[in-house]
This record gives structure tokens, C-alpha cells and sequence, in this order.
């Protein structure tokens, strides 16, 4: 289907580059080194970075932002070791998934994946324990996955139930794991959430 | 490194699904005459999750320094807590105007850019070097072993300490302790899915699935890795993958620490080796 060039936002690529990570977005020059070595291609065929970042380039704002796509990356880093102008897209791609977020936010999107929920949650025991603590997470994340507290537990319990009782037995989790690991000094991690948000 | 201490960071799984890592880092140092300081009140890298580079900057500026108080460098077992430590450390050395925005957030963030964070196979290889190591080994490791080096080791450049395409430190260590690497080059460095572990577990599995049965197939007695989410997959989920993907692997993974540790003559259970999922006693019963 032809772009409907009309409908272009020419800022968009402005709006990438202002976000940290996403500072060399311009320098590709659409070699598709990336997408060549990129292991999600092999399981996910529509998968293709160089493809996000051309979108991007041109200001197809919103069809890169609704691209499910997006929340598939490994953060594994092939792509950056290889491309030859040192864009370092696996921060570009997160750079574009933040502010997809953000368009969440104002309810201006719907994201499918359960991800930005999954990496809130995560952060959340940071903001408040200084470290992670595995099951305030998963009982974070889970409802919200599943959108009620029952499904929620019931997902994790199927999920869960043989690994729980796995690591138990090997005595890697113990009565220990049910609680928090909290710093002594978590106002500094406290702070750094409040002035940075996540 | 300053002479014979370095500031630890074990990292949040130290406490539950990597324990075996922690304990046997711990272990090994211990032999080898190294003492490890952890980094008091240590917090969170971040992880994968901490996707804004300045969120991950200040959690990390936090811990650098308070190891930079004691004047120490800081060492990691985990690959992911490594490429953390690291690429703040670096970000935060080159820019003042980013360090000074760290202390506006917080006097605790104060890092002046006077350490280095380390992963523990780089320590190994060279900062103690393998003349040192060759010298403190005491017993052969007579297995066949598949190399895993994951993600974060020869990637990104700015972090990396080992080749990105075919990384060699582990094949090194693996082959002075008279152990033999198997055919696993185009598997060594390829991710094991773990970042999707939540999210998307069909993928995360098939990607484990892939590592897994490369190293049957190349007819590995086990697979040998650094990273605890790596482990994680591997390890702790390769049940799940089996009854998931209705296959049978029975592969055993174990860390390269926990390898290094049973050449040093250090007792496996000390170095955790009961806690693997899947057994690993035919390992352990290959030391002589
Ligand atoms: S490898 Fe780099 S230059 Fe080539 S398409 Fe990807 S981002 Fe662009
Ligand atoms: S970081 Fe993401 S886009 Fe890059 S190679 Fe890995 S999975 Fe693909």
C-alpha cells in the first residue's frame, strides 16, 4: 500500500532522537545488517528493525507505534554489534517502545503486549525494596496480565506451580524467598524513580 | 585491580534461582587467594527492564560508588548486571554534565568516575591470567563441553571483552582445566530467549529449545554459561521446555564458576552443583 504522505509526521524522528537511546537513529542508511542477524526473524517472520527504523525515518508515527512487533526485541544486542553506522538500534527500538508507552498513557494507544505492564512491575519492587523480590512481582504483574486477580493467580499457579516446587526442592528458594530482600537505604533508590520516573 | 581485593556485586538472583552461581564465585575467589568485599547496600541493576539509559545510569551510579569509597573495582558473575555496571561506568566517566545531573538526583549518586566494573570470566582470564591458573589447578575436568557465552559478553562494543562473533575465553578456561569444547560456534552467542520469559514464553522456549538441542546434538556432556538469566532458561526451565514442547533434552548446564571450581579441588556441594535441575553428578564424577 502506497504512503499516504499527507499523513506523515515529519517530527517524529526528532521525537526518537530526544529520547536517550534514541539519539542516531538518522545515521542509518537502511543496510539491513540488523534485520539479517536479528534471531527474533527466525521465530517471528514480519519481525524487521530495519523496517522500523525506515518507518520512523520517514514519520510513519503511528503505524510504528501500534507495530506489536515492537515488544518482541531481546535486547540482544547483535544488531548494535553489527551495524556499520553505529546506530545503536536496540536502544532505538526501547527508545520508540517508551514512547509508545507514553502514548498509552494519554490514552491515545492500546498496546497488546503485556510487556510495559511486566517492566512496571518489575521496577516497582526496585522503588520500593531497592532490589527485586520475585514474588511481589508476579503477584503485581499477573492480575494486570489477566486482568483480575483471580485469573491472575490462577495463570501464575499454572505458570509457576512445578518451578516453585522445583527450585524448592533444590533448596534454591526457601522460607527465605517468600519476603523481600530490602536495602537499608532504599529513600536513595526512592529518589532516583521520583526524579527520573520509570 | 587493587592487589588482592575486589568489591563483589552478586546481583538479585544471588539470592534465589542463581545461588549456585554466587556460591560457587564466592568459592572460587576464596582459593585463589582473592578476597571479595560485596558492595555494602547494594541495589539493583536494573536488569532488562530499566529501559531508559538514565534510570539505568543513576540505579548503577549508586553502587559504583560506594565501591569507589573503598577504592575498589567491582566484580560480577552476571553478564547482564556486568553490561550495567559497565556501560553506566563508562557513560558516567565521559560526561560531566551527566554525572552532575546523578548528583542533583541524589548525594548517593555521586560516582567521580574512578573504578571498573568487571565481569568474572574477564578477571580470570586476564587479570589473573592463565599461567596463575594453570598453577592452581588440581584436578582434571575430563568433559565434553558446550560453550554458551550468551548475550552480553562480546556485545555491545562498548562493553564487550571478548570477540562478538566467536568468543574464546570460556573455549581457554574450558581447555586448561583438560576439559574439550564441541563444535558450538554458531550457537555460542546466539540469545536463549530469557528477556521474554514473561511476556512472550512461546518464543523464550523455542529459543532455549534451539541452545539445548544444539549441544545434544554436537554431543555435549554439559553446556557451561555465565549468566544467571541464561542458567535460569536453560537450567531451572528445561523441565518446562520438555513438557511444554513435549521433547526430551535432560542436558546438563552448569557455571562456569562451578566448573573452575571442581578443577580448583573445591567440593562440589560447595559450589552448589546439587542445586542444578537437571542432575549433574555425571559431571562431578568426571574430576580426577
Ligand atoms: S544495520 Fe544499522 S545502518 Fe544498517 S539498516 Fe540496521 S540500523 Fe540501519
Ligand atoms: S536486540 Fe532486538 S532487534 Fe536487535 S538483534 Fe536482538 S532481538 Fe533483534
Amino acid at each position: 500500500m502506497p504512503i499516504k504522505t499527507w499523513e506523515l509526521d515529519p517530527n517524529f524522528r526528532n521525537e526518537i532522537m530526544n529520547e536517550p537511546g534514541g539519539e542516531h537513529l538518522a545515521a542509518c542508511f537502511q543496510c539491513s545488517t540488523c534485520t539479517l542477524g536479528c534471531p527474533i526473524t527466525e521465530i517471528v517472520s514480519s519481525y524487521n528493525p530495519r523496517k522500523i527504523i525506515q518507518m520512523s525515518l520517514l514519520g510513519m508515527r503511528e503505524e510504528v507505534l501500534s507495530n506489536p512487533d515492537l515488544w518482541v526485541c531481546l535486547i540482544c544486542q547483535t544488531c548494535t554489534a553489527r551495524c556499520p553506522q553505529d546506530v545503536v538500534v536496540s536502544d532505538v527500538l526501547s527508545a520508540i517502545r517508551r514512547i509508545a508507552e507514553k502514548e498509552e498513557e494519554a490514552g491515545k494507544l492500546k498496546i497488546e503486549s503485556p510487556r510495559p505492564l511486566f517492566d512496571k512491575a518489575f521496577l516497582h519492587q526496585l522503588e520500593k525494596y531497592g532490589r527485586l523480590y520475585d514474588i511481589g512481582l508476579a503477584k503485581e504483574y499477573y492480575p494486570k496480565k489477566e486482568g483480575s486477580f483471580i485469573k491472575g493467580m490462577r495463570a501464575m499457579m499454572k505458570d509457576y506451580k512445578d518451578f516453585g516446587m522445583r527450585m524448592f526442592k533444590k533448596r534454591k528458594m526457601g522460607p527465605k524467598a517468600m519476603f523481600p530482600e530490602k536495602i537499608k537505604r532504599t529513600d536513595e533508590v526512592k529518589k532516583i524513580f521520583e526524579k527520573i520516573g520509570d | 585491580m587493587n592487589g588482592k581485593k575486589l568489591a563483589y556485586y552478586p546481583g538479585c538472583p544471588s539470592a534465589g534461582t542463581a545461588v549456585d552461581q554466587d556460591m560457587s564465585t564466592r568459592a572460587v575467589f576464596e582459593k585463589l587467594g582473592i578476597e571479595l568485599a560485596e558492595v555494602e547496600d547494594w541495589n539493583c541493576c536494573g536488569a532488562a527492564e530499566a529501559e531508559n539509559p538514565i534510570l539505568v545510569y543513576a540505579l548503577n551510579a549508586r553502587n559504583l560508588a560506594i565501591a569507589e569509597k573503598e577504592g575498589l573495582d567491582i566484580v560480577t558473575p552476571c553478564s547482564i548486571c556486568y553490561y550495567n555496571l559497565e556501560r553506566s561506568n563508562i557513560a558516567l566517566k565521559n560526561d560531566e554534565s551527566l554525572r552532575a545531573k546523578m548528583r542533583d538526583i541524589d548525594g548517593s549518586l555521586d560516582y567521580k568516575g574512578g573504578i571498573k566494573a568487571r565481569h568474572v570470566l574477564d578477571v580470570f582470564v586476564n587479570e589473573i591470567g592463565m599461567e596463575e591458573l594453570k598453577r592452581k589447578i588440581e584436578k582434571k575436568v575430563n568433559v565434553k563441553v558446550a560453550p554458551y557465552y550468551g548475550c552480553y559478553l562480546g556485545r555491545p562494543p562498548v562493553t564487550a571483552f571478548d570477540d562478538p562473533d566467536d568468543p574464546i575465553l570460556m573455549d581457554q578456561l574450558i581447555e586448561l582445566i583438560g576439559g574439550e569444547c564441541v563444535d558450538f560456534s554458531y550457537m555460542k552467542t546466539k540469545c536463549c530467549g530469557g528477556p521474554l520469559m514473561m511476556t512472550r514464553a512461546d518464543i523464550a522456549f523455542e529459543m532455549a529449545k534451539n541452545v539445548l538441542e544444539a549441544a545434544k546434538r554436537a554431543g555435549a556432556d554439559c553446556i557451561v554459561l555465565a549468566c544467571p538469566l541464561c542458567g535460569m532458561m536453560l537450567d531451572a526451565k528445561q523441565p518446562d521446555i520438555e513438557k511444554a514442547l513435549n521433547i526430551k533434552i535432560g542436558m546438563p548446564v552448569i557455571y562456569i564458576t562451578q566448573l573452575l571450581g571442581l578443577a580448583l579441588g573445591i567440593d562440589s556441594k560447595k559450589l552448589g552443583l546439587d542445586k542444578a535441575a537437571v542432575d549433574t553428578k555425571e559431571i562431578v564424577g568426571k574430576v580426577v
